[in-house]
């Protein structure tokens, strides 16, 4: 328990430190920092209303984070989680047309969700076979496929999937067979509780289950891994398998409960956020959790900042950016000190 | 133009050596409540080799850093030449002209020969430097030291132990003008190496700096130390000085208990277990395939396979692992023919594995204890449950009778394989291939860089494999270890075995086995 909190401590300076620059920055552009916090806070826990939305906002990101936490784990590093939530998406919104309203609710969700879990893993699938046959670097294949994965959903929505009667480049509303339900009169969705499971499914997988063991162990040493007899490529393959169906899943909820449309700029980068959510819940299921509540308040209440102390919202990307140096700096800084002997 | 340090050379040399050229005063350290140097006080010479020896955990390698600069003393002096000198960083030791060999390497893997060379190599004010001209005086410090060095243009981390240690002791002793400290530089060296380097430590301690030589092993102190200080928990506990003649009451003074001599009992040799008939390997570029290898090992029974390091051991390891599957020939475990494709099949054959680099191959450090007794497919299997799930509880208490039955010093189960020194990590990895009851066990490099007790008890444990049953395997560079545990041995030179020699054996027709390389290519 106490190194549980021991490895926490990282995350909370690095967290400290980031907000700590951006109130200089803040401060620099001639504002209050105080003012501005407390107009951000007051956006994300100021009510119910915006604690709901915190929620909301974090949903994909637990389950992007999620992705990119499985795949570091198992050793590889899937940059892809925005490709992958985008092709998720894409999957639902597809099956949906398909689907239209002939399948009643409960199993129109569990197709469509299904869809968009199973595209995502598909997206990884591409990344993860390129590497184990080709040895293609799987940073590079993910990116690649991040382009590849918002062209298609470009060309899609001015083509094919195009709503009917074709006034925007965007897919037609979801049938509401397809629409997750709210929980809440605010904008608290099912999705939000399915991803909250799915932390729980991946922080049980990994800490009590020998798969778990097996890709821990293949990604913090391959070599010894091997030599006890885990098949780590296997491992590794399916550790991103399920980081890609982590991310369409996050596609396909954020599409069924949110936006109900699929559109050019669907994502506003949630797959590249879950990298420094990843690493701020130094890539623990339950770590990515609080990570994502705490960029999604951020992000919740970075609005609120805008309107009553003028302050603009960009300045939550300072410190999304200084976490991330921050973590890396401090984790640099760890590995010296633990050195010694 | 040779950069650095040759007048401190000669100015130190014209010195007398009545007068400690370097001496330590009540140094004290502690790291929490572990106290690693108590009180130490101890005087230097110019122009000696000055051995510390130890156990694991003595403090030798602390009190070295401090020399270095990479630790402050909490309390005491370092005196240069008789005056106190501050000691704040590594830069400080840099300019004192004290240069440290570390016992892990402090060389960045992915940079060539040259590359971690170059920084040595510039001196103060100098901006910039051409790859030539640092070649150029690479080329003129292995001249002046005498030390082979790899091609320069290959990345460190591809290059063997020993061509490793031969760029870091360059390193050093471009640096270390007065002062050059060896912290157990043999541990990782092949005999030829090891006198390779006493050679080379001869040659400077006619220079007259201080060399300071931390080692565990008392043969080569008595070969080549002037005197010998025994450091215990942090105190000063016995001094020596050339000619060591009783090297018995060194091992006591370390251990801190009377030694009792330990011999193996015969072997009670049963059916053949592991067979290798004509087994060879692709070549690759660094290291020596295996040409025609062909031996029998029976339950019961240590097979030593000695050799100079180099010579195919990584090869034949990796061929036993399941890592590297043969070109042609075959393997066969007790009568039957297997060619893996991965270890998976043959730890489920009987194979247990000590593998030659513990840190790397043979545990994963960032886990805990708990987690890497389990590092074991068997293991795993073991206390797997239905779905998947892991039995931690069971695992748990398996891990305590362990940690119990091979006395493997943990602070706790949970914290990280790291955290346990050599010979505590040895200990784990034997407790665990151990008692998943191979039938046959693979050893490599078994005891390089443990201590005395710890290599004692390495000894004891593959020796009671044997006892139990198993067909033991044991690939090693250490004649002592063939010496000590063998019932036949074999020497692998150039990717090939030799005729088998069964014991009493001549250390003499071994050392001619092995040192084909005397005149062929040392790598
Ligand atoms: N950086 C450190 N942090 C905590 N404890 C340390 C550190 N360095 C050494 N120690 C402890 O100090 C003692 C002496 O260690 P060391 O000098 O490495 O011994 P030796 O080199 O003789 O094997 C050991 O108990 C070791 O665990
Ligand atoms: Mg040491």
């Amino acid at each position: 328990m106490r190194q549980r909190i021991a490895e926490l401590v990282p995350s909370l300076l690095a967290v400290a430190l980031a907000l700590a620059v951006s109130a200089a920055v803040v401060w620099l552009t001639g504002s209050s920092p105080l003012v501005a916090f407390a107009a951000l806070l007051e956006g994300a826990v100021g009510s119910r209303d915006s604690l709901a939305e915190v929620a909301v906002k974090a949903c994909p990101l637990i389950l992007t984070g999620l992705a990119v936490a499985l795949s570091f784990r198992a050793g590889t590093w899937n940059i892809g989680a925005e490709g992958q939530l985008l092709v998720g998406a894409l999957a639902m919104a597809a099956v949906a047309q398909v689907g239209g309203s002939m399948v009643p609710r409960p199993l129109a969700l569990v197709l469509g969700l299904g869809a968009a879990a199973a595209g995502g893993a598909l997206w990884a699938a591409i990344a993860a076979a390129l590497k184990l046959r080709r040895g293609v670097n799987e940073v590079i294949a993910t990116i690649m496929l991040n382009f590849i994965a918002a062209a298609l959903v470009s060309y899609l929505v001015q083509g094919p999937l195009m709503e009917q009667g074709g006034r925007y480049p965007q897919t037609d509303a979801l049938p509401p067979e397809f629409v997750l339900p709210r929980l809440a009169p605010y904008r608290l969705h099912l999705g939000v509780a399915l991803a909250l499971l799915a932390a729980l499914v991946a922080q049980f997988g990994l800490f009590r289950t020998r798969h778990g063991f097996e890709l821990r162990a293949a990604g913090l040493n391959a070599v010894a891994a091997r030599l006890a007899g885990i098949p780590v490529e296997r491992r590794l393959f399916w550790a991103f398998v399920l980081s890609g169906a982590f991310a369409g899943l996050a596609g396909g909820i954020e599409l069924s409960a949110i936006t109900r449309r699929l559109y050019e700029r669907f994502s506003p980068g949630w797959g590249y956020t879950a990298i420094a959510v990843g690493l701020l819940g130094r890539l623990s299921p339950i770590g990515v959790v609080l990570a994502a509540l705490f960029f999604g308040a951020l992000d919740a209440g970075s609005n609120t900042m805008q309107r009553t102390a003028g302050v603009s919202a960009v300045v939550v990307y300072v410190v999304h950016g200084c976490v991330i140096l921050f973590l890396a700096a401090l984790e640099r800084w760890q590995r010296n000190r633990s050195q010694g002997t | 133009m040779p950069p650095a340090s040759d007048d401190a050379v000669s100015s130190t040399r014209a010195r007398a050596t009545e007068a400690p050229l370097l001496a330590v005063r009540g140094i004290s350290k502690r790291y929490g409540r572990v106290c690693a140097l108590d009180r130490v006080d101890l005087d230097f010479h110019g122009g000696e080799v000055h051995a510390i020896i130890g156990e694991n955990g003595a403090g030798k390698t602390t009190l070295m850093r401090i020399l270095a600069g990479e630790e402050t003393a909490d309390s005491g002096d370092v005196l240069l030449e008789g005056q106190a000198v501050a000691l704040r960083s590594p830069n400080d030791a840099r300019r004192l002209g004290i240069a440290m060999v570390h016992q892990h390497f402090a060389l960045a893997d992915s940079m060539t020969v040259v590359e971690n060379l170059a920084l040595t190599l510039t001196q103060p004010g100098e901006w910039r430097l051409s790859r030539k001209a640092i070649a150029e005086r690479v080329e003129h410090w292995a001249q002046a030291t005498g030390l082979q060095l790899p091609p320069l243009a290959s990345p460190v981390g591809e290059l063997s132990v020993g061509a490793r240690q031969r760029l870091e002791i360059l390193r050093a002793l471009i640096r270390a003008s007065r002062v050059l400290i060896l912290d157990e530089p043999t541990a990782v060296l092949t005999p030829q190496e090891t006198e390779q380097l006493f050679a080379l430590v001869r040659r400077l301690r006619s220079d007259g700096r201080v060399v300071l030589f931390i080692s565990h092993k008392l043969a080569e102190v008595r070969d080549l130390a002037d005197r010998v200080t025994v450091l215990r928990q942090g105190r000063v506990v016995a001094h020596a000085k050339a000619p060591l003649t009783d090297l018995h009451e060194l091992a006591e003074a370390m251990v801190g208990e009377p030694q009792v001599e330990w011999s193996k009992p015969p072997a009670q040799v049963g059916e053949e277990c592991l067979r290798l008939d004509g087994v060879s390997t692709d070549a690759d570029a660094f290291g020596t395939p295996l040409r025609s290898v062909s031996f029998t090992v029976r339950a019961g029974e240590v097979f030593g396979i000695a050799g100079v390091d180099g010579n195919g051991q990584q090869e034949l390891f990796e061929v036993l692992a399941g890592v590297r599957p043969p070109k042609s020939g075959t393997l066969w475990i007790r009568g039957k023919s297997v060619s893996p494709r991965s270890p998976a099949e043959l730890l489920d054959a009987g194979v247990g594995l000590v593998p030659p680099d513990r840190r790397r191959e043979g545990l994963v450090l960032e886990m805990s204890v708990l987690e890497n007794f389990l590092l074991h497919r068997g293991t795993l299997r073991r206390f797997t449950r239905s779905w998947g799930i892991l039995d931690w509880l069971q695992a748990r208490s398996y891990a305590r009778t362990l940690v119990e039955h091979y006395s493997v010093r943990v602070p706790d189960l949970d914290s990280a394989a790291a955290t346990l020194s050599g010979g505590n990590q040895q200990r784990l990895i034997l407790a665990r291939e151990l008692e998943a009851r191979p039938q046959i066990l693979v050893a490599a490099h078994p005891t390089r860089g443990l201590d005395f007790a710890a290599t004692q008890f390495v000894y004891r444990t593959l020796a009671g494999a044997a006892q139990n049953g198993a067909a033991v395997v044991l690939i090693s560079t250490d004649l002592e270890d063939i010496l000590t545990l063998s019932d036949r041995v074999a020497v692998l030179y150039r990717g090939q075995l030799s005729p088998t020699l069964i014991p009493p054996i001549d250390p003499l027709r071994l050392g001619a086995l092995m040192s084909g390389l005397e005149q062929g290519t040392a790598i």
